[in-house]
């Protein structure tokens, strides 16, 4: 197994609980949560191959850094629609907030 | 890999399993979002054993810093009682559904990465923060322009998502 393998496989792993975990919560926060677990896990995979593999690896490192800046975004706009979501049902249970209304 | 390198890598795998674990499954929220930001450090750990201390230092500041600091803004103002919502059974079909999602992608992927393995460097190489300075300021100028506008863009929605309207309930 070479390094590589290794850290791909540790983010194959964050991302595979980070979709465990979308499916499995209940709420809206939880659900938050894992979706950073599976950022992290793709961080992860991308700087691997930047740094391991023979291709550019100032290209690498600068996409791990574009998508921080845009899992920073998501989380922004993430905790305003939660603060919308909760002052609307009253709740952050993914089960109660299934209907719309146009 | 040199042997303290591998304990490294040994224990950063360490907090990354039970971080993740916890943050998935635990049921209280804030207990979560310890797991993720015990995620967050290891992998900020993997980033210096990868030999990019540039990206470790941005994962501590953006992640931890920045991302769980937000997170934890949404558990407090998204709920009043301190024992949460996740509490309570998970129906059979949801369970089901979950563990499919878990083994689909971790069965392709590591059947994928294990047998069809890239050249490999041995060890990782040293990019200066200059060099990425350089790329994002050049080649890559119109990206980085673009995602302070992204950002900016988040921002202003959330705020405009969040007002509280005078004269509507």
């Amino acid at each position: 197994m070479t390094d590589l393998m290794l850290f791909q496989l540790v983010g194959v792993f964050l991302f595979c609980v980070g979709v465990f975990g979308l499916v499995w919560r209940k709420t809206l926060v939880g659900m938050l949560i894992a979706l950073e677990l599976m950022i992290n896990g793709a961080g992860l995979s991308i700087v691997a191959a930047a740094q391991l593999t023979e291709g550019d690896a100032v290209t690498g490192q600068l996409a791990a850094l574009f998508v921080m800046g845009l899992a920073a975004a998501e989380a922004t706009l993430m905790l305003a629609i939660i603060l919308v979501v909760v002052k609307r049902f009253k709740s952050g249970q993914t089960d109660r907030i299934s209907q719309m209304r146009g | 890999m040199e042997i303290l390198a591998k304990i490294a890598f040994i224990f950063y795998c360490l907090i990354t399993c039970m971080g993740s674990i916890m943050a998935v499954t635990s049921r209280s929220l804030v207990r979560a979002l310890v797991g993720l930001i015990a995620v967050m450090i290891a992998v900020a750990g993997m980033y210096l054993l990868l030999a990019a201390p540039f990206i470790a230092f941005m994962q501590i500041l953006i992640y931890v810093g920045g991302v769980s600091v937000l997170i934890f803004f949404a558990i407090m103002l998204s709920r009043a009682s301190a024992e949460g919502d996740e509490t309570g059974p998970v129906s059979l079909r949801k369970a089901v559904n979950a563990f499919a999602c878990l083994l689909a992608p971790a069965v392709i992927l590591s059947l994928i990465i294990i047998h069809h393995p890239e050249a490999a460097r041995d060890a990782p190489i040293n990019v200066s923060p200059a060099l990425l300075g350089e790329g994002m300021l050049g080649h890559y100028l119109l990206p980085f322009e673009l995602i302070s506008v992204v950002l900016f863009a988040a921002m202003a929605g959330a705020v405009l998502a969040a007002w509280r309207k005078r004269g509507r309930k």
